[in-house]
Order: structure tokens, then sequence, then C-alpha cells
């Protein structure tokens, strides 16, 4: 019990420690690159609360949530078309795997090129980068359903539309929501570089801005809100996630017992 | 469906993406921004001809297998040191938990700024987004390491380093595996952003300069042998995976009658 307290007190002191160690550090701090974190915090306030919140923040946040919607539905639907149609799976195999080799951030140079610098390029690059993990992952997920499960749905004479909603859904949940996460890393990291390429708006944009002029405290304070909003996604992604795979956590929990 | 239809199809999907490919470019988009494929490939073997490509290259491959090898090893060092002691592994988890989801670029504001557009640049960036998923993926396999192995171990009397190089190691290594089949793809994706991005040398830098000054077949050539690349990084890291834990429990073949 005593052990359990201690360790729990490590778990919540050791962050609390670095952050005061941080503080204290760096607060007479005349290095331009490091400058005292209770000077970056100021920066923060006064950019992100609430003055280029709507202007910007809200811009970034925007583009990401649509451009992952987007990407999740066509690469679920997409992948549930391409793994249960033979044809369409031989045909889109080897274009899904050359395009998923390519470096996310790489297309958007090309997106730029086609359509401009607008909020609709950074939109269709987040969609495009971040649809082929979902995609791949749906189509392996269902290809590997049990096969048993499948002549059991055949047996019970399943319409398609219960075969694809209660069987193959299910079975391949678990995989389906892997794929996912790695989208939401895809379109976060996309977020970011398509506002840094050329972008005047958006908090990627300004924190290069920031670095480009020298002003550190202000880049201090992207870094920082950039990092919470990436751990924020991912910490909301993982609550929907095991609530929406409750069964499956606790099967496998159980498994494991 | 016939099986033997595999090969044509796939071929004729293949064909018919750079049929409509070249349909666009000639047609609607004709004289725009979007190259014909002969252009794109013309000016791809033009590169392969060229010995500034291959410099290119060779740079972006030595930034990402050196910041993946440094990685490598610092994160197994670490992720067994932390594994290896309870309080340790409850000081630094929430820490990790935390800077997991946060990708590299985020930082890339930062390292610009400390290092220039320069090779430690890209190779920083790479260690530091390739060396906390291995140091987790450790600390989760030392910890996974058998009881009842551990315990045997040592009631036959072996020292505490013999047990990390006969037990704990060999039953972490595929829990390694896994992060470093994870992390060679993402070392050159990385590389290409700090490239592209940041100015580091090799073929992200050599995209941005393509694409700035409107080079238009030169970006799509780049862009292409991105993707040949990405997926023989993917490929050599799965089948190195294989070849080098066959032995482990959970790699051995299953014989199906």
């Amino acid at each position: 019990m005593n052990r359990r307290l201690i360790n729990w007190t490590l778990g919540v002191g050791t962050p609390l420690l670095l952050v005061t160690a941080w503080w204290v550090l760096s607060e007479n701090s005349t290095n331009t690159f490091f400058p005292p974190l209770s000077a970056t915090l100021e920066r923060f306030q006064a950019l992100w609360l609430f003055d280029h919140f709507g202007s910007d923040v809200m811009l970034s946040l925007r583009n990401l949530v649509i451009g992952y919607a987007l990407a999740t539905v066509i690469g679920v639907g997409l992948g549930f078309a391409t793994a249960l149609v033979p044809v369409a799976r031989w045909a889109l195999d080897p274009l899904i795997h050359f395009l998923r080799g390519i470096p996310p951030v790489a297309l958007v140079p090309i997106f730029i090129s086609l359509i401009g610098f607008g909020l609709e390029m950074r939109l269709v690059s987040i969609t495009l980068a971040a649809v082929f993990p979902t995609l791949i992952a749906t189509v392996d997920g269902i290809r590997s359903v049990d096969s048993t499960l499948k002549d059991v749905s055949a047996v019970y004479r399943l319409s398609r539309g219960e075969k694809l909603a209660q069987v193959y859904l299910p079975a391949a949940g678990p995989q389906i929501a892997s794929g996912m996460q790695v989208s939401l890393q895809v379109a976060f990291i996309v977020m970011i570089a398509s506002e840094m390429l050329g972008s005047s708006q958006g908090i990627g944009a300004m924190t290069l801005l920031a670095q480009q002029s020298f002003m550190t405290s202000d880049m201090w304070a992207g870094i920082l809100l950039l990092g919470v909003i990436g751990f924020g996604a991912n910490l909301v992604f993982e609550v929907i996630k095991n609530k929406v795979l409750a069964w499956y956590v606790g099967s496998k929990r159980l498994a494991r017992s | 469906m016939n099986r033997k239809l595999r090969l044509p199809v796939s071929a004729g999907g293949v064909a018919a993406a750079l049929a409509l490919w070249q349909l666009i470019a000639t047609g609607p988009m004709a004289g725009g921004p979007l190259p014909t494929v002969a252009d794109t490939f013309a000016e791809l073997a033009g590169l392969l001809a060229g010995g500034a490509f291959w410099a290119a290259l060779a740079d972006t491959l030595v930034i990402a297998l050196a910041g993946l090898a440094a990685a490598a090893a610092a994160g197994v060092v670490t992720g067994v040191l932390i594994g290896s002691f309870e309080p340790v592994r409850y000081a630094t988890a929430a820490v990790l938990e935390f800077l997991k989801p946060i990708p590299p670029i985020v930082i890339l504001p930062l390292v610009v700024l400390i290092f220039g557009p320069t090779t430690p640049m890209s190779w920083f960036l790479v260690f530091f987004g390739c060396v906390l998923p291995i140091i987790m993926q450790t600390v989760a396999g030392v910890h996974d390491a058998d009881p009842v192995t551990l315990d045997t171990a040592r009631s036959y009397g072996l020292g505490r380093v013999e047990i990390l190089a006969r037990v704990t190691l060999p039953s972490a290594m595929p829990f390694i595996g896994t992060a470093m089949r994870v992390a060679a793809p993402a070392a050159l994706i990385i590389t290409v952003v700090a490239g592209l991005l940041g100015g580091g040398p090799g073929l992200g830098r050599s995209i941005y300069q393509a694409q700035a000054s409107g080079d238009y077949p030169v970006l799509y050539a780049y862009v292409v042998v991105l993707g040949v690349l990405g997926l023989a990084f993917q490929g050599a890291s799965a089948l190195a995976e294989r070849r080098l834990l066959h032995w482990h429990a959970s790699y051995r073949e299953v014989l199906t009658p």
C-alpha cells in the first residue's frame, strides 16, 4: 500500500518537478533560444487567449477537424469497397501502396501547385494525406475477419447490410480504430506543415513566422500550444475509442488474466 | 472471380490511373501546374542521370539512418534503465505519455533556430521523433518479461547482467522490433519534413526548390522517387524484423495442414 503511494507520488510529482525546474532555471535566462518560461506563458496568453484565437487557432482546428472527418469517412468507405470487391482490390492495391509510401508532407507542395495557398489547399492536403492509414487498416481489418464468422453469417442468411454493419464492422473495428489514430497524427502533422509552407494564417504559420523574426517567446508559445493540441487530440481519441470499443478492451483484459 | 485475373487487373488499374493523369494534364489543365506523365518521367530519367539527385538521395539516407541508429541505441539503453527500476518507470510514465503524441514537426522551428538549416538539424529532428516510441516500447517489453522465467533465472544464481542479457532483452525484442519497424519509415518522413520546412539537406530541400521555382515536372519526379523510397523503407524494415526475430515465439509461423 505504502509502495503504491510512493509510486503515485512519483508519477504526479516528476512532471510538476520538471515544470518547476524549467520555470526556476529559465527565470533569469538571457539565452535567446531559451527564454524564461514566465515570458513564454505571458506571450502565450497574449497571443492565443484570445487575440488570435478566432483568427488562427480556430482556423487551424477547424481545418484539422473537417479534414480528419472527411479522411475517416472516405478511408472507411473506400476500405470496405476495396476489401469486399476483389476486382476493386486488385485494381487499387498497387496504387494505394505506392501513394502511402510518399511522405504525407511531400504531397503539400503538389497541392500548393495545383490549388494555391488558400484554405482549400490545406483542407485537401490534410484529407488526402490522412486517408491512407485508415484506408489500409480497414482493408486489412476486413480481410482478416475470421472465416468462421463469415460462414456463420452465410448460414444465417444475413443480408448484405446486416453482414456489413453487424459482422464486418465490429470484427474489423479495433484495427480500423488504430488506423484512425495514425490518421489523426498524420492530419495534425499535415495541418502544421500546410500552414508552415507559405501560408500566413494558422498556428503553424505564426510559430514559424515568430521563429524567422527571432521572437523566441512567441515561438515557444506556439510550440507549447501545438504540443497541447497534439496531446489533447490524442487524448480525446483514446477516450472515445475506449468507449466505442469497450467490448473489445474488456475481452482483451479477460483474455490476459 | 478467377485469381489468374489478378495481375492483369492490377496492371490495368495502374495503367488507367496513368492514363487519367495524362488525360487531365493534356486536356483541362494543359499548360498548367500539372505536368504530363511523359514530362514527369522524362524529368525523372534526367534526375537519375545527374549527380545532384544522387547527392540529395545520399544526404537523405545518411541523415535518416544515422538518426535512426542513434535513436535505437539511446532508446533501448534508456528503455532498459527505465524498465528495470519500478520507481523510475512510475516517475517517467506521465512525462513520456505526454510527449509521445507530439510529432517532431512541432519543435521544428526551435531546432531550426538553434542549428540552422543544416545536417545536424535534420539529424536531431529524426532522433527526437524516433527515440520516444523506442523508449516506450522497450520499457513495455522489459516490463512484459515472464516473471516465472525471471524467478527461474534468479534461482539458478544468474547475476543481474546475465538475467538482462539472457531473459529480459530477448523477451523485449519483439517490442523493440515493432518499434523499429514503425520508426524506420518515420525516420525517412522526418528527414523529408526537415528538408522541406527547415531547409535541411536532402530530397526534402530539392522538393521545396522545385516547388518554389515552379519547376513542376521536377517536383512530381521527386515525389515519385519519394514514393518508391518510402515503399523500400517499409518493405526493408518489415523484412528485417521478420528475419532477425524469426526465433521468437510470436514470429514463429504456425504450420497449417
